[in-house]
Formats: C-alpha cells, structure tokens, sequence
C-alpha cells in the first residue's frame, strides 16, 4: 500500500511538473501577457498584427523580436468570472468590458489602471477616439479604458423588400408619427390574410427604449445624478407607445411573435438571419452587423436610418473596450496593447473586418472605410454610422452612487409588468423612479464616502431645479448627466461659455 | 515506532488530500461565508487592492435588509411556488414506479393490446400524410411517437420503459432547458400547437352555452372547496375522537385548512363571495364542535400527539383547496375569456415563458416533468421490491381491492421512502432554480423567476455585495433547516407511526 502510495504521489509530482514545462508562459523567452475578449476569429488576425506592429514601433528585444508575446483568453469574457478573477489577483493583463458600466464597477473596486499619463504620452488618451464616448472611458477625467470597437446604433434597412411592396423611401430621420404610419402601411402590405405566424413580416425587430425615452426628453437619472428622472409624463406616453407599437399595432414583436421564427442561430442571433429573410424589414444594430450580411446573398442595397424620434433625434453609442488589470504582473505591456488600438494597424482591421466602427474616426474618412470596393450595396451605410456617432450619439448614463445595472435591473421589473399588462404606465414610471431612488439610498448609505458628494450635489440639483422653474439657463458645468447636456444644448437652455450662472437661493460651490 | 503507528501515519496519509480538500474547499468557504454574512463586505469596498480599507462587522444589517426590503420576500414567494410542484412531483414518481414495477410483457393480452394500439396508431399517421395533413405535423409527431413507444415497450419490454422513464435524470440540464425552451414557444411550440385546437373547441362550447352557467361554476367551486375543508376537518375530528391527534396538535392542522377561506374572502377575484366561505367555515367548525361534544367514546390524546400524521393531512387537502380556489374565478370568467372580438381572440394558449403569470407554472411544469423520471422513481422503485408479498396475500384474503391494497399495504410500507424523498425534495427544492432561470428566463419576466439561489447569485457576482449575499445564503440555509428538522421530528414520527 505503501508503495502505491509512493507511486501515485510521484506519478502527480511528475505530471505537474511536465504541465508547468509545457505550459506557455514558461517556454516564451519573452513576457506572456493574455488578452480576454470574446470569441471572435477575427482576435487571431488582430493579435499577429500586435506582434508585427511592436516590431515595427521598435518595441523589440535585442535580438528583434517583439517584446511581448501576447495571447488570446477566449473562456473568461463573462464579467461575474473576471470581478471574480480580479479581487483574486489572477486575472489576467487586458480585459474586454462592454463599456463605461462595467469599467465603473472595476474601477470602484480598484483592480484597473489609471492610464491616464500613458495615455497621453503614447497616443490614446480620449481625443484619439469619439468624443461621445468621454465618460464610457472616463470618470472624473481619468482614463482607465480604450476602444477597442466603437457602436453607435441605427436602424438597418432593406430597401429591395421597401421597393417591393411600393412603400418609402423610409426617411433618414423620422418621427414617432411617420414610423407609425409606415409601419401599418407596411404590415398591412406585406403580410396578406392567412400569413403563417413564423412567416409573418414585421416592420422593425425593435426600437431601443432608451433611445425612444431620450427622444422625448426623458433620462433615467436627473441633472445631478442623485436621483430617477423617469417618473415623468413623458416617459408614460413613450412607454405607452411602446405597447402600443408591439401589442396593438403589432408592427414590432411580441416576445412570442419572436419565439416563432424558427431561424438559425450565429453571430448576432436569429435577428440578422430573420433580416436576411425579410421578415424583418429592419432590424437595430451597429455596423458590427455586417459581419453577418456580407454572408448573406441577395441582399441587395442597405441603407441606415436614424431611430425614430419624439423631438429630440439621438441614438446610443457604446464601446466594446479594453483595460488593463492592476494585478498583472506587467501592467506596463498591457498598457502597449491599449497604444496598438488607437494605431492605424489596428484601425484598418476593424474597417476590413466591418467589426463596428474603428476606435479612431480619423480613419472613417478613407475610402477603403466609407466605400469598400468588394460591397458597393454597403456604399452609405459606413458614413453614415460615423454621421451618428459624432453628431446624435449619446453614450449610456451612469451614477456614481447607484451600479447601472442595479438601476437598470430595478426599472426593467417594473417596464416589463407593463408590457404585460399587469400595471399601468404611470405606476411603472413612479415605482420605477421610487426603486432606483432607494437603490441610490441604500448605496450612499452604505459607502459614506460617497456621502459629500451626493450632498453636495442634491443642492446643486435644486439650484438647477429653481434655475429651469424660473426660466433662465444653467451653466454647462452644473450637469453631470450628459444626456442632458446634450438635450438642454439642443433646446438652448445652457448658458453660453464664459456668462454668469444664475442667482438662485440655494448658495453653493460649483463642485 | 509499533507496527499500529505505522499503519495509522500511512492510513492519515492517504486520508490527508480528500481531508485536505474538503477543509480547504468546504469547511472554511461555508464558516467564512458566516462570518461574511455579518459584515459589510462589498467588493468594491473591500478586496486585496484596497489595503486601507478593512470589512466592518455591522451585526444584523445584512439579515434586517432582507427582512425590510421587498426583494428577498418577493424571491422566497417565487422559490416557495416552485416547491409547490414537490407533492404532485413524488406522487407522479410513485405512481410512474408502480407502473414500472408491473410487468408489461406479463401475459393477458397486454401485449397484443400495444402492438395493436401502436400499429392502429402508425396506420393513423400513415392516411394523415397521404392525405396531405401538413398543418398537423405536430399531430403527425405526437402520434408517431406514442406508437413507437408502445411498439418499443412490447420488444423491450420494462426495460425500455425503465430507461424511458428515467431518461430526464441524465440529460444533461442546460440541453433540457433549451428543450423546454422551443416546447414552450407561444406561437409553434409543441405545447401550445396541440392545446390551442383543444382551447378553440372549449371557446366554441362555452360560446354556444349560456354564461349563467358558469357562473354557476364559479360557486360550485367554492362550495366544493368548502367541502374539501369539510372533509379535511372531519378527518381531523376523528383523529382527535380516535386519540391520534392530541388537542395541542390540532391548532395548526386546523389553521392551515382555513388559509384557503380566509384568502378566498380577501383575494379579489372571489371577494365578492366572502359572506359564503366565512358562513360556510363558521357553520362547519359549529359543526364538528358540536359533534365532538356530543361523542362519549373519546380517546384521550397527548396535546402533542398525531402532530404529523395531522400535518400531512392538513397539507394535502390544502393544495386541493387552492386548486379548487384557483379554478372557481376561472370557471366564472369562461364566458368572457372565450367571447372573440375586435380586442379579443377568444381562449388562446399561454405564453409560457414571457407572461408574468405563466412564467412560473411553466418553469414548475419542466421542474415537475424531470422529477417524475428522477431517483425518486428509483428509490420507490426499490421500495416496492421490498414490500413482503405475504401482505398483499393476506389483503387479499381479506379481500381488499386494488385502492384498499395500496392504501392499507403499499402506502404504510413506503412511508419511510416517502419521507426521505420529501426531505431531499425540500432541501433541493429551497435551493434550486438556478439553472433554470439563468438559462430560460434570466429570472425575468418582472423578477417572476428569480429564486433564492439566483438572487445569491446576482448579489454576490453581479453587484458584489458578497456580506449580504453571504446573509441571504445564510437565512435560505436556516430555512432548509428549520424545514428539515421540523420533517425529522414531525414526519420520522409519522413514519414509525
């Protein structure tokens, strides 16, 4: 028994032993560093031109051989598995995130960079990339992320099913209104009587609610971000024509309208495939969706649409983006991956591959980006998503003192208890605001350093609140939320550079 | 160093690594996560990188925000309705045991009986395709694989059956939901395509009769409810006349009967006929109080004794009650639910997984469906092997019938069984969903499907806040707990009863 016990042991020495040897890290003769992301094939390209791009930047060894051999980590892209990996101390160097919500979450946990200085000093601080995406990789002007794609949303268009039943041209930007109408004309034309459920044809897949909220001049958080903004009679209307839209002129679909379709599965889901098939006749995406439509044949000229609006035309823009793990044993390397992003090298892939916008528009104004000779039905599309990103996109809003998920999660519960008909708009609207202000409660309650800062800006709240109530224009430096930056620019309530704020009761130090 | 040290270093030796393991990877994770319950531990507050920032003990905080908030109550409501599926789901594994313990191939015609039903069925298919019957290719499906199976059994026999049955058990979870997923699509789904024809023709029936009727089905299913609490009461009564059920023992039997009335006389949708259960409750409790006084054969009872043989039975005729009480609104509403109109399609099919009502009876049916072919069905199958046969001879020579054989024989033989297979189906009960809804319905619609286990989840690893989902982990524990010890100690009693 003994002996046996001698054997196993050795036998588990030796094999741990032989996969420590085997293992990459240890027969590099460079630093390995791993890059989480998604499983996309394109990541392969993009790394061996990492390696081809440190050669040609001179970030080589001696003997000329890039000083960094970086590797794909494709199993750990779900974010429970990297807040898990991270408070270890084994995460990995790059991490992917899906924008400003998740880096917001790591940063207050500190396990990112501040690469703020790096930034600067190599070339990809956030002048390098969309400027609506300041705070998806700021907070507080400290940059902890960079883009890695950049996406800014639209409506897909097929214009030979549009032509086919003798409807349109489908506006570039449109009204709540128009897209009604066009959208009954449409259901009524392209789906006879007798239409099987999984052959139906529907006008759109789906509006995002956030975009149509916004249109009407509604954000989930108020100037300051202390507080919901969504109990407002505005966002009653929008949530009621939202349901209408689905359940009663059935131009979008009903969850189980959806359930339906039989469709393959594959990059994007069963939505592109349905768009492929015409029964979507557009379909809500970013460029990314290209990927997929280049496989397709027979699909004809594209076109992209802005979504429709309540009077105040906008869209989301978003960022699939890197940062770079504090506990990594090279930091420093990772910091050169985010470099190789903002690079023309990097750029030409994500143009090439139609893998979203690149993260630096100025390689949006070639003509390999906005006219690639292969697609010439792609020809309009490009641009016009650049259009968007830099002149309706607003990025997603998030507040210091709730987790936008938590926000997101609490509002949602009580939106889709609507949709179902168990509550009444008005009800959704307040119980939601009264969820996300508790949430905001129970956080400042329970970190007291977020504490000074939420006083401080309730006061300012109520000082903007006296200033609109009153009439007069708030200084751009007051708000915080940057929908609403946008939205009182367009409405012209923001005080010009330079001018005086307002005399209000409440005094207050601008924070 | 005596030959006995000797054997004792190598036998902890070779104990050491599973020791060692399950220290390091059981033992101090569930204690730690005690102590976490009691702390503000956040992850964004607290982690390695923050060396400045130190975990606070702050007592009952954690377990008092579950209490006063509304999201712990809302998801113990949610895991405590899929438990409700448990004794339809042990019943179901009985009676699929039994079945599987009669042998299919045992002579009396049976075989030939299912070659006939399956070649009868295959023929049936057969003209369906011929004649072109490509809207019922779910009919076709249905029909094909209810042949099949009959024509399977009468080759292979119980053991086809057996392993028939106990194939949900080792599929693999996530390929089952996904399943379950297409069989519950509201538009072409298996489940809808076959009961939407059934509910058309109930809607033409209920149209082309006249809506007093079902109103009148309205309270004949709350008069049957007050009779269910009748019978349920009459039994209690005599336990306490027979002295098996002691005085003292009685009070909650008694309670949970009338938590059916008392929820029919505040539920709104049978408020309106709160004057007839709370008369009809009054008048039958009136009663047995009267019949009891009037008995002068009493035995006398401990106040404690018959607790769970009381409990057991209060328990069962509640769930009948509810069903009963559930059903009465939807009997009244028939008319209006069937009338189809320019608003209304009249009786259409559920959507499973996206309506907040359905989404969990639907989640409770898969839950329901995996349990009957499961090891319950094993062990009771087990359990009928060794049922004495001399039992069943001496029933018979006293000339019981099948139901009095069951009752009298096979019942009181498993109840140990039973007993084991409830306490395991609570604790897994309290403890699961997971699964499920990360991979059906992300606990959506409307938080409809979120349970204890994926709320732990989404505290501890979405938001972070590991001290508070250590406390919701920790009260869900206490609660399992509290229900097996109060199984051990009322149900063992029960069972050796």
């Amino acid at each position: 028994m003994k002996i046996l016990f001698g054997v196993i042991l050795t036998v588990l020495v030796a094999t741990s032993l032989g996969t420590y040897l085997s293992y990459p890290d240890a027969r590099s003769e460079v630093p390995v560093i791993y890059w989480v992301t998604d499983r996309n094939p394109a990541r392969v390209l993009q790394v061996q031109r990492f390696h081809e791009w440190l050669v040609k930047n001179g970030h080589v060894t001696e003997d000329g051989k890039p000083v960094v051999e970086l590797r794909l980590d494709m199993a750990n892209r779900d974010q429970a598995k990297q807040i898990i990996q991270t408070v270890s101390g084994v995460a990995s160097e790059v991490l992917d995130v899906g924008g400003g919500q998740a880096m917001r979450l790591f940063r207050q946990m500190e396990v990112i960079e501040d690469v703020t200085d790096e930034a600067l000093a190599m070339g990809f601080d956030p002048s390098q990339t969309y400027a609506a995406l300041e705070s998806e990789i700021t907070v507080d002007g400290r940059q902890y992320l960079f883009p890695c794609n950049v996406s800014a949303q639209g409506m897909w268009v097929n214009e030979a099913l549009f032509e086919s039943l003798g409807i349109g041209p489908i506006p570039a930007r449109w009204t709540f209104e128009e897209f009604e109408r066009l959208g009954k004309e449409f259901m009524a034309k392209a789906n006879p009587p007798g239409t099987r459920p999984d052959q139906k044809r529907f006008f759109a897949n789906s509006i995002p609610p956030v975009t149509m909220r916004r249109s009407a001049g509604v954000s989930m958080f108020n100037e300051t971000l202390t507080a919901s903004a969504l109990n407002d009679s505005r966002y009653v209307e929008v949530l009621e024509l939202q349901r209408k839209w689905i359940y009663e002129d059935n131009i979008l679909p009903t969850p189980d309208d959806t359930s339906a379709f039989a469709s393959e599965q594959g990059y994007g889901g069963p939505t592109l495939s349905l768009f492929g098939s015409g029964n979507y006749a557009m379909v809500t995406g970013g460029r990314y969706f290209l990927i997929r439509f280049r496989d397709f044949d027979n699909l004809g000229q594209l076109r992209v649409v802005e979504f429709p609006h309540g009077g105040f035309p906008n869209t989301t823009i978003g960022t699939r983006a890197a940062m770079v793990y504090t506990g990594a044993d090279r930091p420093d390397l990772g910091k050169l991956f985010l470099a190789y992003l903002a690079s023309e090298d990097y750029n030409e892939l994500i143009i090439e591959d139609a893998d979203a916008l690149p993260p630096n528009p100025k390689f949006t104004k070639s003509e390999a980006f906005l006219r690639p000779p292969k697609y010439p039905n792609e020809w309009g599309t490009h641009g016009q998503f650049v259009k968007m990103a830099e002149e309706i996109a607003i990025p997603l809003v998030h507040s210091p003192f709730v987790l936008t998920n938590v926000a997101n999660n609490r509002s949602d519960d009580y939106s889709e208890l609507f949709m179902a008909f168990r509550i009444s708009a008005e009800e959704a609207a307040l119980k939601s605001a009264q969820a996300i202000d508790e949430a905001i409660r129970d956080e400042v309650e329970r970190k007291p350093e977020l504490q000074p800062l939420y006083e401080e800006r309730l006061v300012l709240q109520e000082k903007i609140d006296a200033a609109l109530a009153a009439g007069q224009k708030v200084p751009a430096e007051w708000i915080k939320n940057p929908f609403h930056l946008r939205y009182y620019a367009a409405q012209g309530k923001l005080l010009p550079e330079g001018e005086a704020a307002p005399e209000t009761s409440a005094a207050v130090t601008t924070p | 160093m005596t030959r006995e040290r000797r054997n004792l270093i190598a036998g902890v030796a070779f104990l050491t690594p599973n020791i060692l393991g399950v220290v390091t990877f059981v033992v101090f994770p569930v204690v730690f996560s005690l102590y976490m319950a009691f702390t503000n531990w956040d992850l964004t507050l607290h982690n390695m990188f923050k060396e400045d920032a130190s975990v606070e003990f702050v007592g009952l905080e954690n377990f008092i925000e579950l209490v006063t908030g509304d999201r712990f109550p809302r998801f113990l409501g949610n895991t405590l309705f899929f438990m409700m599926g448990i004794p339809f789901s042990v019943a179901a594994s009985l009676i699929a045991a039994m079945l599987l313990s009669s042998d299919t191939r045992a002579g009396g015609g049976k075989n030939y009986l299912y070659l006939l039903s399956g070649i009868g069925l295959i023929a049936g298919v057969m003209m369906l395709t011929v004649v072109g019957a490509g809207a019922t290719a779910m009919t076709i499906l249905l029909v094909g694989a209810a042949a099949g199976i009959l024509l399977a059994g009468v080759g292979g026999g119980l053991t086809f059956y057996r392993t028939l049955f106990y194939t949900p058990h080792f599929v693999a979870g996530v390929a089952t939901f996904i399943l379950w997923g297409k069989l519950y699509s509201a538009t072409n789904g298996p489940i809808n395509l076959t009961l939407q024809p059934a509910l058309s023709g109930l809607g033409g029936v209920v149209n082309g009769t006249p809506a007093v009727l079902y109103s009148g089905l309205f309270w004949v299913g709350l008069l049957l409810m007050l009779a269910m609490f009748y019978w349920g009461s009459a039994k209690l009564r005599r336990m306490i006349v027979d002295g098996d059920l002691g005085k003292g023992a009685a009070v909650v039997p008694f309670g949970l009967l009338l938590i059916p009335v008392v929820v029919g006389c505040v539920w709104g949708m049978t408020r309106q006929a709160w004057w007839l259960l709370a008369l009809g409750a009054v008048a039958i409790l009136a009663y047995h109080a009267w019949v009891y006084s009037q008995r002068t054969d009493r035995f006398p009872a401990k106040s404690s004794e018959g607790f769970g043989s009381g409990f057991v039975i209060a328990l069962m005729v509640l769930v009948v009650q509810f069903v009963l009480l559930g059903l009465s609104p939807v009997m009244g509403a028939l008319p209006a639910m069937s009338e189809v109109s320019a608003t209304s399609d009249g009786l259409t099919a559920p959507s499973w997984l996206t309506d907040v009502g359905w989404a969990k009876p639907a989640l409770m049916i898969m839950g329901f469906w995996a349990a009957i072919g499961s090891n319950n069905m094993l062990l009771y199958l087990a359990a009928l092997t060794n049922v004495p046969g001399e039992l069943y001879e001496a029933a018979n020579i006293d000339g019981a019938k099948p139901l009095q054989r069951f009752w009298n024989v096979t019942w009181p033989q498993l109840a140990p069984t039973t007993f084991f297979i409830l306490v395991m189906a609570t604790i897994g009960g309290l403890q699961g969903g997971f699964e499920m809804a990360r991979v059906m319905t992300q606990g959506g619609p409307a938080g409809a499907t979120t349970t204890l286990s994926y709320f732990i989840y989404q505290e501890g690893f979405e938001t972070g806040r590991l001290g508070y989902a250590s406390a919701v982990a920790w009260a869900l524990f206490l609660l399992i707990f509290s229900i097996t010890l109060f199984n051990w100690k009322f149900g063992n009693k029960y069972v050796n009863d």
